[in-house]
């Protein structure tokens, strides 16, 4: 019954504490600002400082309580604490001393006004930091950049994913932001320092911090998931962590809890995936080779090669790098190869369908690097040794051979080329049984040969 | 002289419509941009320089596919006698739709005013295929048999409850007239890929009765009017007024065009109307499109074999079929947006017998499509979209019979299904209730589908823009989100 009732004036602390500041205010303003004070005058600044006293003594006492409650630390409290005494006690003698009648000096006075007034500013900024969290002054002010946890995840990091690991860019920093003000090498409470991998894998005076593949047997995350008023939980003060981020840990220490884990690992479990592409704004899907493929704009003067009737084309994305390039005439010679060699590297799609390629010409596409879709099909003079010259592209994702004159001995050529998805076949010389090999032997690559 | 000269430019001869028009010129301008981005298709006029330096830059990234083919069913098909299979109504059959289902919903004219709503369970047979196990109705055995390359998407609504709105709102975003539609939006915003025919090409199933068309549902709106769609029809004339009249040869005719466009240039460095140079593209498009346009009519070349994956009809030109088989050829020739408009689905009565007969001139060439767009390669850089306006109510317009019902309007969910490009194979996305009335997973508004639409051909719907009347409009206008399962 005693402890609620004390629980119950604790809480009433952040409420009581505002009539000591006001009354403190209005009293010291009306002894600087009136100038001719008569007996009256003088009598409500008195009880302006008995009133400030009697109204802070109350707030200290339920301030007392709160402090005593084991939700803050000591660390945390000893200044509000202290300086709070100081204020109240200040405000009985200064009333004690007008209530005899002492005689102020002025400058004496102005003192007194300025040291409550500094006073007050400490009591009342330290527990401020204590309900508000420590940058709460500053962390709304237009010209400060917000430090949230997920923010710092920097935005050129976003764009790479696959550097991005889960203890140092989705772990570290909420740590950081959370616990570490009190388990740092410095201060580490409970014989806890969180602020180096090493240590918060070996825990503190309590157990481990971490058991890797457990994080249910690991203290940490058993501390920042236990439900907040059990004794236990952690942070004891401020915003403790949220879903996300007690998810992201519990997933991290579930997965082996290594240091140098890829937050690209995460694609093997599409929730947290969702969660932390919603979360942190990241986009965790496997990236295409052109999706990663960072590519100059090309040269205005380079494109001038393709000014001819014979070439159609267009840019494939706005940084104007990736080149979509589609021969028209009906024929094509050596000579086109050589010119579209010149701008080989910015070539991505490239369609010579239906133009009387010859295998010799195709010799002249061996070193596309970046060519990921290639069509050359209705070329019937395209037989097995042409396209064994495409080999060497590294990254053809996509070829379409429907209408050569390629057979079974193509799937030798074929195989070797280590980026390809599709493979179309239509109206070749490949058989059935071949495709069936092959589809054996290679069973990502996707074969379309008709119906 | 002097001073005249400089009174002249002073004093530019500013049109009413180029007055009017002078904010969006820029934006235009920019959009233009893009549209020579490819070698500059229209030749080298000024104009067309001077847009090159700002042009937009598009796309927004890399595109999954490169050309659309809509099969548009007009008149809205039912999506309870062909995809979504609702066996509940089968099990009620003839009892009233219950009150909590309709609620206060508005109901179209025609059947507001009846005394019984009763539910009427589709007659034909539904079953799953594939290794998706897509419910499919024995309407369409050729469809069943490609699901697994489909995307449905059975959770479509719409606005609008009437076909008019409904159609242009499908079709430009909006249920009033006046907007430009997909097809133009797209040809804007990216572009030609090919040089002898136009970037929009309508093909309309000829000898079809039902709602009307009107060429406003591929009109180029506010944008300038090489976006427009142009209409190729059956017969002889594929395209009207493109043949040389009597007498005048090619070259007369080459001869003519270029005295016509020095005329017109002096004229738009006079006056600066951005339409004077739009016409004189349009005009040497039509001289190309003289022999293009036959050519790829022309459909002499096929073999037997690919007229049978498509249907008999496909033999005969103006059929579904056979348009179908051309938009192949289209899209094999790089038409970006090709859009075919079937008419007759609206079966507010008599349905069971009616639509049986759709089916079946849809069916097999909707299948042999996508097949062979997709043997030939194709299916990787082609979007197909088949789908109707709306949907169509599960109760019975009129009387219902044991064998016989009709279908309203019904705008709060349909189906629609995609293939092809950069779409995920084999899936259906959202889902109705189990009467089949109202959407209860993953609704799929118009401006979704428009914005996903979009997205898949590489552009962010929310950036294309086109400044009209004082402000920036786009296709999704300020609605749209990109429905994500949809993507592969």
């Amino acid at each position: 019954m005693l402890s609620e009732l004390i629980d119950f004036l604790a809480s009433l602390h952040p409420l009581v504490v505002h009539l000591p500041i006001g009354i403190i205010l209005l009293t010291i303003a009306i002894d600087v600002f009136m100038k001719n004070k008569n007996n009256s005058v003088q009598r409500v600044i008195t009880m302006g400082w008995f009133f400030s006293f009697f109204t802070g003594l109350l707030a200290a006492l339920f301030g007392w309580f709160l402090g005593d409650n084991g939700y803050y630390f000591e660390s945390q409290i000893n200044i509000h604490r202290w300086s709070g005494v100081a204020f109240v006690s200040l405000c009985f003698f200064i009333w004690l001393l007008r209530y005899i009648n002492f005689r102020f000096s002025r400058a004496f006075n102005r003192s007194i006004n300025i040291t409550t007034v500094i006073l007050l500013t400490v009591t009342g900024h330290f527990g401020g930091e204590m309900t508000h969290g420590q940058n709460y002054l500053v962390e709304n002010l237009p010209f400060v950049k917000k430090e949230i946890s997920s923010l710092k995840i920097t935005e050129a990091k976003k764009t790479e994913t696959d550097s991005l690991f889960v203890y140092e860019d989705l772990v570290y920093p909420v740590l950081e932001e959370k616990c570490m003000a009190c388990h740092n090498q410095n201060k580490a409470y409970g014989g806890l320092n969180m602020s180096a991998f090493e240590s918060l894998v070996k825990g503190g005076n309590s157990g481990a911090g971490i058991q890797k593949g457990n994080p249910y047997k690991s203290l940490i995350y058993k501390r920042v998931s236990f439900p907040q008023d059990h004794p236990k939980f952690m942070p004891p003060a401020g915003v403790p962590l949220s879903y996300d981020q007690i998810a992201t840990l519990e997933w991290w220490i579930d997965n082996g809890a290594e240091k140098q884990m890829p937050v690209t690992l995460v694609r093997k479990d599409a929730k947290i995936q969702r969660m932390m592409e919603l979360q942190y704004g990241l986009d965790l899907r496997e990236k295409t080779y052109l999706e990663t493929l960072q590519l100059a704009s090309i040269a205005t003067s380079d494109l001038k090669v393709l000014e001819d009737e014979k070439y159609m084309w267009r840019f494939l994305n706005p940084e104007e790098s990736f080149l979509d390039v589609k021969f028209t005439a009906k024929k094509i010679e050596t000579a086109d190869l050589l010119t579209l060699q010149k701008i080989k590297k910015n070539i991505t799609w490239l369609n010579l369908s239906d133009c009387k390629l010859s295998d010799e010409q195709l010799g002249y596409l061996s070193e596309f690097p970046n060519l990921t879709r290639l069509k050359i099909q209705k070329n019937p003079m395209v037989t097995n040794k042409g396209i064994e010259a495409l080999q060497e592209l590294e990254n053809l994702s996509q070829l379409n051979l429907y209408g050569t004159r390629i057979n079974d001995a193509a799937f030798t050529t074929l195989g070797q080329m280590k980026s390809l998805e599709k493979l179309f076949l239509w109206n070749t010389r490949v058989t059935a049984k071949g495709i069936a090999a092959f589809k054996a032997q290679h069973p990502d690559i996707e074969v379309i040969a008709g119906l | 002289m002097h001073c005249n000269d400089h009174h002249h430019h002073e004093n530019k001869n500013y049109s009413r419509r180029d007055f009017l028009t002078k904010t969006s010129l820029g934006l235009g301008a920019l959009s233009l941009g893009s549209l020579i981005s490819p070698v500059n298709a229209y030749g080298n006029s000024d104009f067309l320089n001077l847009l090159d330096s700002k042009k937009m830059k598009l796309p927004h990234f890399v595109p999954k596919a490169k050309r659309v083919i809509y099969l548009f069913q007009s008149g809205a098909p039912s999506q309870l006698d062909l995809f979504d299979y609702k066996p509940k109504l089968n099990e009620m059959f003839g009892k009233e739709v219950p009150k909590s289902i309709i609620g206060e919903q508005r109901l179209t004219g025609m059947s507001s005013g009846q005394n019984s709503f009763p539910m009427a369970g589709s007659l034909f047979k539904f079953s799953q295929h594939g290794q998706s196990g897509a419910w499919m109705s024995e309407l369409m055995p050729h469809t069943s048999k490609i699901v697994d390359e489909l995307c449905f998407i059975k959770s479509m609504y719409t606005d609008a409850i009437n076909h008019d709105p409904a159609m242009t709102m499908i079709q430009t975003g909006s249920e009033l007239p006046g907007r430009p539609s997909m097809g133009s939006w797209l040809s804007y915003g990216l572009g030609t890929d090919n040089k002898n025919l136009p970037e929009f090409v309508v093909l309309v199933t000829k000898g079809k009765n039902g709602q009307p068309l009107y060429s406003r549902l591929w009109g180029n709106g506010f944008l300038p009017s090489q976006h427009q769609g142009v209409q190729f029809r059956s017969g002889k004339d594929a395209v009207l007024y493109l043949d040389n009249p009597p007498g005048v040869t090619s070259g007369i005719r080459e001869e003519q065009l270029k005295s016509l466009k020095k005329l017109q240039n002096i004229q738009h460095a006079d006056i600066g109307d951005p339409e004077i140079l739009t016409k004189i593209s349009n005009y040497e498009m039509a001289y190309r499109m003289q022999t293009s346009v036959p050519e790829v009519m022309d459909v002499s070349d096929e073999p037997d074999y690919i007229f049978d994956l498509y249907g008999e009809d496909s033999k005969n030109p103006g059929t579904f079929a056979a348009n179908c088989l051309l938009a192949r050829k289209l899209a094999e020739k790089d038409v970006k947006f090709i859009q075919l408009y079937h008419r007759g689905w609206d079966q507010h009565g008599n349905l069971p017998n009616d639509i049986k007969k759709q089916a079946k001139e849809t069916d097999q060439a909707t299948a042999g499509l996508i097949q062979d767009l997709k043997q030939r390669g194709l299916l990787e850089d082609t979007l197909v979209i088949w789908g109707g306006e709306f949907g169509r109510t599960n109760y019975s317009q009129g009387m219902l019979k044991p064998d016989n019902y009709g279908r309203d309007h019904h705008p709060r969910c349909f189906t629609i299904f995609m293939a092809g490009a950069g779409v995920k194979k084999g899936i259906t996305i959202g889902a109705t209730d189990e009467f089949g009335y109202n959407i209860a997973e993953k609704p799929v508004h118009i401006h979704d589908f428009q914005a996903t639409l979009m997205h898949l051909l590489g552009i962010d719907h929310e950036k294309l823009t086109f400044k009209f009347q004082g402000r920036r409009y786009r296709l999704t206008d300020v609605h749209g989100n990109v429905v994500k399962e949809v993507l592969a």
